[in-house]
């Protein structure tokens, strides 16, 4: 569904992402981990259109992502949650979602997807008329979430939606994410929470300073030394 | 001074407030809007406001299309089509020369493309002045109605205290409230209203949306720009204007939008709405060369008690 091949990233000069690749198949859940400024965000943002590569190919059902501006990209039904949640915090949380729904494919399913978005984060049904600022670092993410179904996403992208919250709070989280996943939306998460995110996940990817160091199914990443070592703990 | 006259001057201060004022708000409304939504701090907005004058001037007059429309209704629907004639101007003006110092393009840059806007927008003024000029003559016009000497007389109300509602003002204000409602109606219930708000609140988020964040700071733009040239049409029927009419009253516009809350765009409306309130009431003990200086003292007073703006929100916290 996704595919990205060989991409390479600057900022300034600085190197941000060497060489990277990355398959994200139909229905999948691909969770891709590192250490902070690992490149995970700015691999998000390239996909999105926001950042522009130096090299590289990124394609998405086929379609050639790097020809087309980054607005429209959405259309195509790629929904990126952003790093720090960044809901309209001078809109309100029906406002949100209705953005979120901006796309056509958003506008023509807007009844069904509002009420599923209210069935997994009841919170936002009652929230609605609420300015999005005025709410929880949960439930902007929450607001955050629901604004990338609102479209009806083929593909939905999750920058590190645990950052900043209560350890309760994430396990509802993650536990929501998990539920989007299994009704059918393929899903491409960045995590610093490793263990949760690497055990919903069909597939890993380990960044470290812009290289893909590591790649596969979860259980080959959580048998590996070094993700034991450095992402997990554990030591024995 | 005899109380009746004084009640009289009183009352007719008030009523002029409050119809200059509403006309001021609609001013105020078209620059907050640019700046509510693109953060562009626009200098050329006076010029915009002169640009209206004319193009209702051009329309309704001499051979103007819609000369056949009279000197009643004429000059009030050629402020109205001043508006869309100018949102085409703003948006070229966008497209070409604002749209490259603003927007995504600077966002993020170390000054937000501040320095490049200061620059482009005086350019731009101080062009379109001087190239008024150049086009329009350097001879005052006015958009002649006789409605602007003609007026309602209600009462008298205490004595012979008379209130006199200038007929051209009155309607004007008419008009500038009801594009000000339609404007707040587009921006809080429609799809493009909203997505305008996205796009001010959160540009890169926005985009993440599907929302092509540029196009709809290019309609802010116009919309902007048209809005204060409906204004300018307005005022062109009860005043004399050139070239350089624009510098008189950009000065008013940024006290009408920093009075009302700086991106509170509904909030510009009320702070030009004090802005004309002030101006008409001081002309009671002041005289005219002193109007402005009581702006200004009226202006100061408020940002010290509410620095804020009267509907602004105080700085959010991160």
């Amino acid at each position: 569904m996704l595919e990205i091949k060989n991409l390479s990233v600057s900022y300034g000069g600085l190197r941000a992402l060497t060489d990277v690749s990355l398959t994200v198949g139909e229905k999948q859940f691909v969770t891709v981990v590192g250490p902070n400024g690992a490149g995970k965000t700015t691999l998000f943002k390239t996909i999105s259109g926001v950042v522009k590569p130096v090299s590289g190919t990124i394609s998405f059902m086929g379609r050639d992502l790097l020809a087309m501006s980054a607005s429209d990209r959405a259309h195509l039904g790629i929904a990126h949650v952003p790093e720090g949640r960044q809901v309209f915090k001078t809109l309100t949380v029906r406002e949100n979602l209705e953005m979120g729904a901006y796309p056509k494919s958003g506008r023509e399913n807007w009844t069904r997807t509002l009420d599923r978005i209210h069935t997994l984060f009841p919170i936002l049904a009652e929230r609605a008329q609420q300015m999005a600022g005025t709410l929880s670092g949960g439930e902007q993410q929450m607001v955050a979430i629901g604004r990338g179904l609102a479209c009806a996403p083929k593909l939905l992208m999750l920058d590190e939606p645990s950052m900043g919250l209560a350890p309760a709070v994430t396990d509802t989280i993650f536990e929501r994410v998990s539920q989007i996943h299994k009704d059918g939306v393929t899903v491409l998460l960045v995590e610093q929470r490793v263990a949760e995110a690497l055990e919903l996940s069909d597939n890993g990817y380990v960044l470290e300073t812009g290289h893909m160091v590591l790649e596969g199914p979860y259980q080959t990443l959580l048998a590996d030394d070094r993700v034991r070592k450095s992402y997990l703990g554990l030591t024995e | 001074m005899d109380i009746e006259v004084l009640i009289e001057n009183v009352l007719n201060a008030l009523t002029a407030g409050i119809t200059i004022g509403c006309i001021y708000g609609l001013m105020c409304i078209g620059l907050g809007l640019i700046f509510g939504i693109m953060k562009v701090v626009n200098f050329a907005q006076g010029e915009l406001l002169m640009l209206g004058m004319f193009a209702s001037l051009y329309l309704v007059t001499g051979g103007g299309v819609l000369a056949f429309l009279g000197p009643y209704i004429g000059p009030f629907v050629g402020a109205m089509l001043a508006g869309p004639i100018i949102f085409i101007v703003g948006a070229f003006l966008h497209k070409f020369l604002i749209g490259r110092v603003s927007g995504l393009r600077t966002a993020g840059s170390i000054d937000d493309g501040h320095f490049g806007q200061l620059i482009v927008t005086l350019g731009i003024s101080l062009i379109l002045q001087n190239g008024g000029m150049i086009v329009f003559g350097s001879t005052p016009v006015t958009v002649r109605t006789p409605l602007s000497s003609s007026a309602f007389q209600v009462g008298p109300i205490f004595g012979d205290a008379t209130i006199f509602l200038n007929k051209a003002k009155l309607i004007a204000c008419a008009v500038a409230i009801v594009t000000a409602i339609a404007l707040y109606f587009l921006l809080e219930f429609t799809r493009i209203g909203k997505a305008l708000r996205a796009a001010a609140d959160n540009p890169t988020a926005a985009t993440y949306m599907g929302i092509d964040v540029d196009k709809y700071y290019r309609m802010a733009f116009g919309l902007g720009s048209g809005i204060t040239a409906i204004a300018g049409g307005l005022m062109a029927t009860y005043l004399s204007f050139g070239s350089f009419i624009g510098f008189d009253y950009v000065i008013i516009m940024y006290s009408g939008v920093v009075l009302g809350g700086i991106g509170s765009i509904m909030g510009a409306f009320w702070g030009g709405l004090t802005v004309g309130f002030v101006q008409q009431f001081s002309a009671l003990i002041l005289p005219p060369q002193l109007q402005n200086a009581a702006i200004f003292i009226v202006f100061l007073a408020i940002v010290m008690l509410r620095p804020q703006g009267l509907f602004g929100r105080s700085a959010e916290r991160a």
